[in-house]
């Protein structure tokens, strides 16, 4: 009796540790690899609209590509079949080590570079082997225009348009390069670096105007958005973000969709007295044009300062996205996101115009993935809210009301003054800040690199002093739910959800690019350059470049016929400051609450400037 | 020795010893009038050719670097000139961080001060005529202490602020590593 | 009886202090009414227990001491008291236990009468305390109409007005004795308090929980006008400042735009835009300067502007040291502030 009762505990005993043994043989990997969600539906899809979308020419001449921001380039020789094959071609050194949000521009056989301050233009001649520059453009901005720049001084790109090349400089001047000799055909002064205004935007070229806009939402800057005459630089027309309807150029052609956006001198009312003035609102993210109606688009920025209870009211006309008529600037739409923003919820995202199936025909939308985590559809014409669905984690709002059209805040998280609040999702760069994402008519999805961030904000007195910065708040930033910093999400706009998503450990804060061979690029922030197949996030192809991703990358057709892919590594803008900007990581509220989120970036990657252009051997 | 004698020289030695402090506790109300603030002229670590002397430490260093009043001082004016905006809580951001032991234009107060009413070529404002001399000097008293150089009785023990790095009076000091911090 | 007494007591005790505007027998507020009848209600009890107490004692002294109790603690036997002794004690005990008893349910009722007062509130007010000034600011639905001061309240008389309090360093009390009671301002949460004003006045308060080296001088002056006054106060207040009109103002405009007082103070209307000093927007309007420190007169204000630390050692204001050009200007604008 007691031989077989040992006996039975005996292999009890065994079968138990073989047991545990088994559970740890294969513990799970962590798994970066994509989640499917759905499946990519047959049947009509979104489109770009044709005059704002025009077929690929082959050159990229625009940081989005075109006007309806598709970032989408129709070359296919490049395709998940031969993706392996993909191999360096050449490499250029920009000399510039702060952060590189740029795209090289591609115009015939010409390729235009323009780098963050000091904003040198190259241009590298393409048919010459090793793309060897054929001339360098010295704008010479103000060195003390560093110390007013909030996030990095870095530049989101330059324009080519009818031979000549235009960009924004840090000190706030707007320059016409001729696109052969590098010769300067006309720069003219817009912002005032003595008042804290800065530009880092990629002005918008169309109809014969430059459209710039301005930065300083951190430094109690007044934005606004000038036209300049293509030919001349002279000023056609200037419209503020923020103040009286008659400086806003809102007049009778302004007709807000929603009941909370009409009134007279709303610019002035929602604020209180004299606030305006140094409220913020600024033009320093994306403008989108559709040449069949002649309508800008463009989001505005923050108000100022982020303690919100310094400026009672709706804060208008931040947090907003507005249409124009680009000839005289006059407002014709208007929607507000996050009316009285409590987060830094800047508007100034990508609005990527499409057509959508709609009943029997098709409407005209935007697709906008916003800061404060909800992805719009907006109807191009009137600013109508169709949708608004959240595609990040949120706790600090409920939804979008769409009857009135404005968000529904969770009074809990409001941060106050001499407070703390904790736990706020999205943080301030939002689910998604400035990289635009990539939308690609093929499978009809929208490309999105985003955040999962969510932060502690305290708020205290900001005091104004003209050329400083304007905020009132303390942040600390850290990962959101499940732990990643990043994330690459693939999302249907018509039946609003994701189709699969890649989960990354750092906050990705590189644009995105489509192609027609159905592939999607990205950059990582310590230096990945991925390729991922458009239908199903599948990694297919990744190369480790010498500093961390957050550029443009593109496509075009080299001189000789075939497909080049070029992205320019650099790590810094707002999310890389701890690594530009030579940080000390044991302070959280480092660079607005980023350095904490990202305290392990140091190790993981160094500052750079580089080129890489790849494409598949011969 | 009687010991009502022995108790005075006790008495008057502890009394030394509290008068020993006021270094700490001295407190300035008022400097020179701000249109003659005379700026502290160091330059950060540089060559004097020629065998020439580098000036000598300015006196008002003594006054400021471990008086407690002017750190206090310079830990408000920290936050309501804006400072905290540009270089956060030490960290930086916009500006360079301030906790660390990297000087770009010089880590002792005389040169802090004149850092911060001259301002510096790529973007440090310029701040003479708008602060009071007392005000510029402890404000470069706190910033020496962000990196624990101060003696710890005299320093800040909490930050304010919703979460910051260690306090001052754990912050280790740092080992000097070129010429400019050996004077403290 | 109890109406009676809150009219007639305040004015006996009063009469004994010549501040008016600065006495908890004000009698200005609400608050201050029931302050008062909860005060008559412990003056009369206790009152009476302390004629009691001191009618009792007198009698055990002039009682004479007969033979027989001075044996008693000799011999230990026990000793037979009066025989209305046992009664009296017991009716003594029980009257205290009465006498604090009605203290306490009084005590509940004015807490409660004082907490109902507190709702239905038509105006609001933030007032920050800093060391050592008040910073008000008149709160609106009407963004625009958004009114920041300092130092000085107006309130309008009949309107349930409710303060939120909040400090900015250190704790501050706020204490108006003749509108309510103290209220204490701590650093990182938000009290409130609501007044009901009941006649027009001038009153003062002061800071009442020691906040630093100059917490004496760090008093606020309370205007209780007619709501229509009100009205006008606060819409002449939200205009912006006077512009300069002759050259010395002009120039003293430059100084205060330009040189350091824009850094930490604001000035409607023009580039100074602080927020970390007092608004001075309407600053020669006001009853004082320096949060009580000194009464507003155009020499006060050339000894303050040319030196604070003087009048009023450690205020965070430096002393600037101006030149004598500078001051004229510069207090010829300021007194333009009206």
């Amino acid at each position: 009796m007691r031989r077989v009762g040992t006996a039975v505990t005996v292999i009890g005993v065994l079968a138990a540790a073989s047991a545990l043994i088994s559970c740890n043989k294969n513990p799970a990997a962590k798994s970066t690899g994509p989640l499917i969600y759905a499946k990519i539906e047959g049947g009509p899809h979104a489109l770009p609209p044709a005059a704002a979308a025009p077929a690929d020419d082959g050159n990229w001449t625009m940081p989005g590509k075109n006007y309806a921001s598709t970032r989408f380039s129709a070359l296919s020789q490049i395709t998940p079949a031969n993706i392996g094959k993909l191999a360096l071609a050449f490499t250029f050194s920009t000399g510039t080590t702060k952060g590189f949000e740029a795209p090289p521009l591609v115009v015939n056989g010409t390729m235009y570079i323009i780098t963050p301050f000091p904003n040198y233009l190259y241009a590298l001649d393409l048919t010459k082997p090793g793309a060897p520059a054929k001339w360098t453009f010295k704008p010479k901005p103000a060195a003390a225009a560093q110390g007013v720049a909030c996030c990095d001084v870095v530049n989101r790109g330059a324009v080519y348009d009818d031979g000549k090349i235009f960009f924004n400089t840090l000190d706030g001047q707007t320059f016409a390069v001729d696109a052969n000799s590098g010769q300067m055909v006309w720069r003219t002064q817009l912002g005032d670096i003595q008042k804290g205004e800065t530009i880092t935007m990629a002005p918008l070229v169309a109809d014969g105007k430059v459209l710039v806009g301005n930065s300083g939402g951190e430094m109690g800057v007044r934005g606004w958005v000038a036209a300049l005459d293509e030919g001349s630089g002279k000023i056609a027309w200037k419209a503020y973000a923020t103040g009286p309807d008659k400086e806003v150029l809102i007049g009778p052609r302004f007709h807000p969709f929603y009941a909370s956006d009409r009134g007279h001198d709303l610019g002035v009312k929602s604020w209180p007295p004299d606030a305006w003035k140094i409220g913020g609102a600024n033009t320093w993210g994306w403008l989108s044009y559709d040449p069949e109606t002649h309508q800008v688009f463009y989001g505005t920025g923050n108000p100022g300062p982020w303690n919100p209870d310094q400026r009672p009211g709706d804060n208008k006309w931040s947090t907003g996205i507005f249409a124009r008529d680009i000839s005289t600037g006059e407002a014709l739409w208007y929607y507000q996101a996050s009316p009285h923003d409590l987060f830094d919820h800047d508007n100034v995202n990508e609005l990527i115009l499409a057509d959508i199936p709609w009943g029997n025909g098709r409407r005209p939308v935007i697709f906008h993935p916003g800061r404060n985590g909800y992805f719009y559809v907006f109807d191009r014409r009137t600013g109508q809210v169709l949708s608004a669905t959240p595609y990040g984690y949120i706790n600090s709002s409920k939804g979008v009301d769409l009857k009135s059209g404005r968000l529904i805040p969770v009074a809990e998280k409001a941060p106050k003054s001499g407070r703390v609040t904790r736990d706020i999702c999205p943080a301030s760069p939002g689910a998604k800040d400035w990289n635009p994402s990539a939308f690609s008519p093929i499978t009809g999805l929208v490309y999105i690199p985003h955040l999962n961030l969510c932060q502690d904000e305290g708020n205290m007195q900001a005091n104004y002093i003209s050329g400083t910065p304007y905020v009132g708040a303390d942040v600390k930033m850290y990962a959101g739910p499940g732990g990643n910093r990043g994330v690459f999400t693939a999302w249907d706009p018509i039946n609003h959800r994701k189709v699969w998503e890649i989960k990354e450990d750092l906050p990705l804060w590189s644009p995105a690019l489509a192609t027609g061979g159905n592939l999607i690029f990205y950059g990582t922030m310590d230096g990945w350059f991925k390729a991922v197949d458009a239908r199903n996030g599948k990694l297919l192809w990744q190369f480790k470049a010498g500093s961390g991703i957050i550029g443009q990358p593109i496509s075009y057709r080299g001189p000789d016929g075939r497909q080049y892919i070029a992205v320019i590594c650099g790590v810094g803008g707002w999310a890389g400051t701890i690594v530009s900007g030579q940080m000390d990581p044991r302070d959280p509220t480092g660079a607005l609450g980023f350095a904490n989120a990202v305290k392990d970036l140091p190790m993981k990657t160094t500052a750079g400037g580089m080129l890489y252009v790849f494409t598949l051997p011969r | 020795m009687s010991s009502r004698f022995r108790a005075s020289l006790l008495f008057l030695g502890a009394a030394a010893l509290t008068l020993a402090a006021c270094e700490r506790e001295e407190h300035h109300s008022r400097s020179k009038p701000i249109g003659e603030t005379v700026p502290a002229g160091s330059s950060p670590q540089t060559i004097y050719p020629g065998g020439s002397v580098p000036p000598a430490l300015d006196a008002r260093a003594k006054l400021f670097n471990n008086n407690a009043n002017a750190i206090s001082m310079g830990q408000t004016l920290y936050q309501q000139m804006n400072c905290v905006g540009c270089h956060s809580h030490g960290g930086g951001g916009m500006g360079p961080p301030l906790m660390d032991d990297q000087w770009r234009y010089g880590g002792r107060i005389d040169q802090i001060a004149t850092t911060i009413a001259e301002g510096r070529p790529n973007g440090m404002p310029a701040w003479r005529g708008k602060l009071t001399e007392d005000q510029i000097w402890d404000l470069a008293a706190y910033v020496r202490s962000m990196s624990g150089l101060p003696s710890k009785d005299a320093v800040s023990s909490r930050s304010e602020s919703m979460s910051g790095p260690t306090p001052q009076t754990l912050t280790a000091k740092p080992q000097p590593t070129n010429s400019d911090a050996a004077p403290q | 009886m109890t109406r009676r007494a809150t009219a007639i007591l305040p004015l006996l005790l009063g009469a004994c202090s010549y501040q008016h505007y600065q006495s908890a027998f004000g009698n200005a507020a609400v608050e201050d009414s029931q302050f008062l009848i909860l005060f008559t209600i412990f003056l009369v009890v206790c009152v009476v227990m302390y004629v009691l107490v001191m009618g009792f004692m007198l009698l055990g002294f002039l009682r004479s001491r007969g033979a027989a109790e001075a044996n008693v603690v000799e011999t230990g036997r026990h000793h037979h008291s009066h025989p209305l002794m046992r009664t009296a004690l017991i009716g003594w005990t029980a009257l205290i236990g009465v006498g604090l008893a009605a203290l306490a349910i009084a005590s509940f009722f004015t807490d409660r009468s004082m907490a109902k007062a507190a709702t239905g509130e038509k105006l609001s007010i933030t007032l920050t305390a800093n060391q050592w000034w008040w910073d008000v600011q008149y709160n609106s639905s009407d963004a625009s109409k958004t009114l920041r001061t300092a130092n000085e309240l107006h309130l309008p008389v009949g309107v349930p007005v409710r303060i939120t309090l909040a400090s900015n360093d250190v704790i501050h009390s706020f204490w108006v004795p003749s509108l309510a009671g103290k209220q204490d301002l701590i650093p990182g949460r938000e009290s409130d308090i609501t007044i009901v004003p009941k006649r027009t006045g001038i009153f003062r308060g002061q800071c009442a929980e020691f906040c630093g080296a100059q917490h004496a001088h760090m008093a606020l002056v309370v205007n209780v006008d007619s709501y229509p006054d009100f009205i006008k106060w606060w819409d002449h207040q939200l205009q912006p400042a006077a512009a300069p009109t002759n050259p010395v103002t002009l120039a003293g405009y430059e100084y205060v735009t330009t040189g350091p007082c824009g850094a930490c103070h604001n000035i409607g209307g023009t580039p100074a835009s602080g927020t970390v000093a007092p608004d001075l927007t309407h600053l020669a309007s006001r009853r004082s300067i320096a949060a009580g420190t000194l009464p507003m007169s155009e020499g006060n204000l050339y000894g303050w502007v040319e030196d604070p630390q003087s009048l009023k050692p450690g205020v965070k204001m430096p002393t600037i040291g101006l030149e004598p050009g500078q001051l004229h200007a510069v207090v010829a604008y300021l007194e333009t502030l009206k």
